[in-house]
């Protein structure tokens, strides 16, 4: 189970035992999955990637097919024999069930959403099945808390949500998905771990550093601003007769909030600029989780905002593809190339 | 790896699914099961079924203790043998019902469907006839349905799940046979709990008045005997079982220890009777009787494992016979046996026993006849003669008194066999002539087209044996003088009108006992040829098997196996390759289109695309134009566009299509 693990960067748990047996075990177990399975984002399962074992309930069904053998032996009785034979048959073809339910299934990388670092990031897959065949009871995890059996019939493809725990920021690659299935009878269990070359942006954990520093902004940073052009969006005010109808805010018109007019400003003094230098003192990551919890609170009062990172800046806007912008500066800061101001 | 999860509820299907498959085991048993068994089981389930409709909560850990120990004192109460097969299986109902309150994650699921297993086994030991085998296999079939159903909510569909279920039952199939004929059987690892031996129906161990006349009304089968050459005649049909030796003034046993007494002298008896004297092979199947003896002529030796013949001359089995058992004996027809023998001081004794008082009369009568001179034949013969003048037979006797030999031979003068025997040996023993009691079968029905003799519980009999020092044991059956039909011709004959009375439906409706009786034979050769197979036969088979392969058949097969491996492994690539096209519904509903086209006269050529054919057929049946158009339009539609709708529609329309009817329509 937690041999996915120690494929990305991710894992707190996976250094633990770094030069031991079980590591190197893993690392030839992976080395020969990589192998037999490379990274691609569509994949076909086939016996090339399928493994297939008796689960604890097939030991117990086993047990109980010995315990039927042991009755009928003592009780001299053909029909129980009958019985543990017919049994232990259903038994030796099941594997047969269980690997053809999930050979044959398409698995697909479709997206994956990006996340804050301490919760679950959720990757869109999509599942199709092989032509004029059903399959049934699929599950396909990373966390195999989060995942609900699906069910193709003929021809069905299904679109499915994988989620799996990020707990640091910064650009991911996801670790090989298990795709697994029981099917018809409880008692194998057929899997497959499967690398769909899914990367997952993780921004940093929001963390709560006071009220947005309006008041901060406008004292220490202002001055060495340079002027942003005339007009700045700063706001949203309600609107009155006589407002330009171009400044109108249909998008939070359109999602029921009221007619809102948007609100621009000459010049910089009112607007806000989350600053790394305003959080000195304090480590990397609280900076980046601090600067992270402000953009959100700026955006969901829509009031502009901008971000100063060290030798990065991002002029300040208000809206989701800014807020993106600015949280992906936070996630990849001193990760990769900083991007130039 | 165990994919068992835990958080996902249980949905009604998986309760109903589960619920059908313990009624299913659980409902042959329901006829020994004790009625609080079968009424709890019932009101866990709908409790189970108000929890999940919401109703009511899963009752806490104070109530569940609560019932297991109501339940296990009522189990207590209910059984007093423990190590019996009765209990056991209320045991598993028990827990069934138990299991049903806690019935939460897919563990108790799974714990729920083993422990049914057990139950369709227990039934096996309880009841082999191809009913109750077919029974079996449909609670199989249930129960591995169930458990596909527990898996997704596509295959808790009825028709989805039994057909997976089917599907997996019969590939498993041919693999079952196999083992089943090549799987060598060892022999029991230990004792195992029997039948609490209600000996419901059969001769037991003790007789007294009124025990056989109860046994006269059931038509149930007790042995079939098949023999190896002519059958012996009616008179002879003496099947002996036990043997009572010891009178308290009312009821026979048998001696202590005897029955364990097996016969030493068997290999030097099997020495001196050489085979040229007539002897007669047979084999006897025997319907359960929870006892351990077996019914057989005269000096009898069997060959079959855990058959012994005793000194008495009676065969018994080393175990109760608690299901169908069928053993091979053979018997030697010289009649007399232990002849030149001298009877034991013991044996003496024991044949001669009389409790101390009681039955004056008989005793005086006995003495006056020693006082005649007369030798123990002629006794006998007197007795006989006695009967037969002024006695009657009848199934229905008069209750008996203290003095039962007295009463019987003095007031009543009316009985069934027990009497007549028992009053026989009576007098023989008080005139000091060695006497005993034997019970058995007597008689049976010949099958001739079934090549058995089929004899039934009615066929129950007692009669006598006496020892002299001239010719040894020999058999007296003093029914014989009173009703001589009932030995020739059996029971009905005896005692027509009483004997019709008394039984079932089936045997007076003679078309019903034809068909009971054709049921009856199938049940027999199901029983000789699955039930009763054994290594031995096992082994025959395969060493037939051997002897008619020769190596070069042999040779052949593998070839032929290899041929038909490399084909089926083709078949299976060329069907993976194109199946998917080859099948593909749209497809399939266009030739089934044109085949019922073709009933009107309307043929598609070879190599014609359906849109030429629809073209042509515009042409030439303009009648049929529109619709055959249509069709291909939405067939197109359905299979290159694959698409799913146009599928549907296309069904609708070749199911709605009956093109004789059609033209019929528009005429």
């Amino acid at each position: 189970m937690k041999l996915w693990r120690s494929t990305a960067s991710f894992s707190a748990a996976k250094e633990n035992n770094p030069g031991g047996l079980a590591d190197r075990w893993r690392q030839h177990w992976l080395r020969w999955l990589e192998r037999r399975s490379p990274a691609s984002s569509t994949r076909v399962l086939d016996h090339s990637s399928l493994l297939i074992l008796p689960t604890g309930a097939g030991m117990a069904f086993l047990l109980v097919i010995f315990l039927l053998w042991l009755l009928s032996t003592n009780y001299m009785n053909n029909l129980i024999y009958g019985l543990t034979f017919l049994l232990l048959s259903v038994f030796i073809f099941l594997p047969l069930h269980t690997f053809a339910n999930l050979s044959g299934l398409q698995v697909q990388f479709i997206a994956a959403a990006p996340a804050f670092a301490g919760s679950f990031a959720e990757a869109q897959l999509s599942l199709a099945g092989a032509k004029g065949r059903a399959h049934g009871a699929i599950q396909l995890y990373w966390t195999k808390e989060k995942s609900v059996p699906v069910d193709l019939l003929n021809n069905e493809s299904s679109l499915i949500r994988a989620a799996i725990f990020v707990s640091r920021r910064g650009r991911l690659r996801a670790p090989r998905i298990k795709v697994e299935s029981s099917f018809p009878l409880v008692f194998f269990c057929c899997w497959s771990w499967i690398d769909l070359d899914i990367e997952f942006l993780v921004y940093p954990q929001p963390k709560s550093a006071g009220p947005l520093p309006i008041a901060a902004g406008s004292n220490s940073t202002l001055q060495s601003l340079p002027q942003a052009g005339d007009e700045d969006f700063i706001g949203l005010k309600p609107y009155r007769l006589g407002d330009a109808l171009h400044h109108l805010a249909w998008k939070q018109y359109a999602r029921g909030r009221g007619l809102h007019c948007k609100e621009y400003a000459r010049g910089a003094d009112r607007q806000l600029w989350l600053d790394w230098e305003l959080l000195a003192g304090r480590d990397v990551e609280t900076r980046l989780s601090n600067l992270c919890s402000w953009a959100l609170e700026a955006e969901s009062v829509q009031l502009a905002y901008g971000l100063r990172l060290p030798g990065q800046c991002i002029d300040p806007a208000v809206g989701s593809r800014h807020l993106h912008h600015v949280l992906s500066a936070l996630a990849l800061f001193q990760i990769q190339g900083d991007g130039a101001c | 790896m165990m994919s068992i999860q835990g958080s996902v509820p249980l949905s009604r299907e998986n309760l109903l699914w589960i619920f059908a498959a313990q009624l299913s085991v659980l409902l042959p048993h329901f006829t020994h099961l004790p009625l609080w068994v079968i009424g709890g089981w019932f009101a866990v389930v709908y409790w189970r079924l108000e929890i999940f409709r919401g109703r009511r909560k899963i009752p806490g850990k104070w109530l569940k203790l609560c019932i297991v120990v109501v339940t296990v004192v009522g189990l207590l109460l209910s059984y007093d043998q423990w190590f019996a097969l009765e209990s056991m299986v209320a045991l598993l109902a028990v827990a069934f019902t138990l299991k049903n309150i806690e019935l939460v994650s897919r563990r108790d699921v799974l714990l729920s469907m083993l422990l049914a297993y057990f139950l369709v086994a227990a039934l096996f030991v309880f009841k082999q006839t191809i009913f109750f085998t077919l029974y079996g296999i449909a609670c199989i079939l249930l129960l591995i349905a169930a458990l596909a159903a527990q898996q997704s909510l596509a295959t808790a569909r009825p028709w989805r799940a039994f057909s997976l279920s089917l599907r997996m039952l019969l590939q498993a199939a041919p693999v079952m046979l196999l083992f089943f004929l090549f799987v060598p059987r060892l022999g029991p690892l230990w004792a195992v709990p029997q039948h609490a031996a209600k000996a419901a129906i059969g001769i037991s161990d003790t007789m007294s008045p009124g025990d056989f006349s109860g046994l006269t009304k059931s038509v149930k089968p007790a042995l079939y005997i098949a023999f190896e050459g002519a059958a012996p005649l009616p008179h002879q049909r003496y099947w002996r079982g036990l043997v009572y030796t010891q009178f308290d003034g009312r009821r026979w046993h048998m001696t202590e220890g005897e029955t364990d007494k097996i016969n030493q002298s068997n290999m030097v008896k099997q020495r001196s009777l050489s085979k040229e004297e007539p002897h007669l092979r047979y084999r006897v199947t025997q319907e359960p009787s929870h006892s351990p003896w077996l019914f057989a002529m005269v000096q009898p030796t069997s060959t079959t494992l855990g058959v012994q013949d005793t000194r008495d001359g009676r065969l018994i089995n080393a175990r109760p016979v608690s299901s169908r058992f069928s053993y091979q004996v053979h018997t030697w027809l010289s009649g007399k046996f232990g002849g030149r023998e001298a009877l034991s001081d013991i044996e003496r004794q024991q044949n001669l026993q009389l409790p101390a008082k009681g039955n004056p009369q008989a005793r005086a009568w006995a003495q006056e006849l020693v006082q005649a001179g007369s030798s123990a034949e002629e006794i006998s013969q007197q007795l006989l003669q006695y009967y037969n003048r002024s006695f009657t037979y009848t199934l229905q006797p008069p209750l008996l008194g203290s003095n039962s030999v007295d009463e019987f031979l003095f007031a009543s003068r009316s009985g069934f066999c027990e009497h007549f025997a028992s009053s026989y040996v009576f007098i023989m023993r008080a005139a000091g002539v060695p006497a005993r009691v034997v019970a058995g079968y007597q008689g049976g029905e010949w099958l001739e087209q079934q090549k058995y003799l089929l004899v039934r519980q009615y066929d129950a009999h007692a009669w006598a044996e006496i020892w002299t020092r001239q010719a040894g044991w020999q058999r007296v059956d003093p029914t014989a003088a009173v009703a001589p039909e009932r030995i020739l011709d059996g029971l009905q004959a005896a005692a027509a009108e009483e004997f019709l009375q008394g039984l079932s439906l089936s045997r007076r409706l003679p078309g019903l006992d034809s068909v009971l009786l054709e049921w009856q034979m199938l049940n027999y050769h199901w029983y000789q040829a699955v039930v009763r197979f054994d290594g031995k036969q096992r082994q025959q088979r395969l060493q037939y098997l051997l002897q008619k392969t020769s190596r070069l058949h042999f040779l052949w097969l593998l070839v032929a196996v290899f041929i038909a491996l490399i084909f089926s492994l083709l078949l299976l690539r060329s069907r993976m390759k194109s199946g998917a096209r080859l099948h593909l519904p749209a497809e399939r509903l266009y030739y089934k289109f044109c085949r019922r086209l073709a009933r009107v006269g309307i043929k598609r050529d070879v190599g014609e695309s359906p849109r030429a054919f629809s073209w042509r057929v515009e042409q030439q049946f303009p009648r049929f134009g529109p619709l055959v158009m249509d069709v291909t339009a939405v067939y197109e539609q359905a299979a290159y566009a694959e698409d799913i709708a146009a599928e549907k529609q296309l069904r609708r329309m070749v199911r709605g299509f009956w093109p004789i009817i059609f033209s019929g329509g528009c005429r």
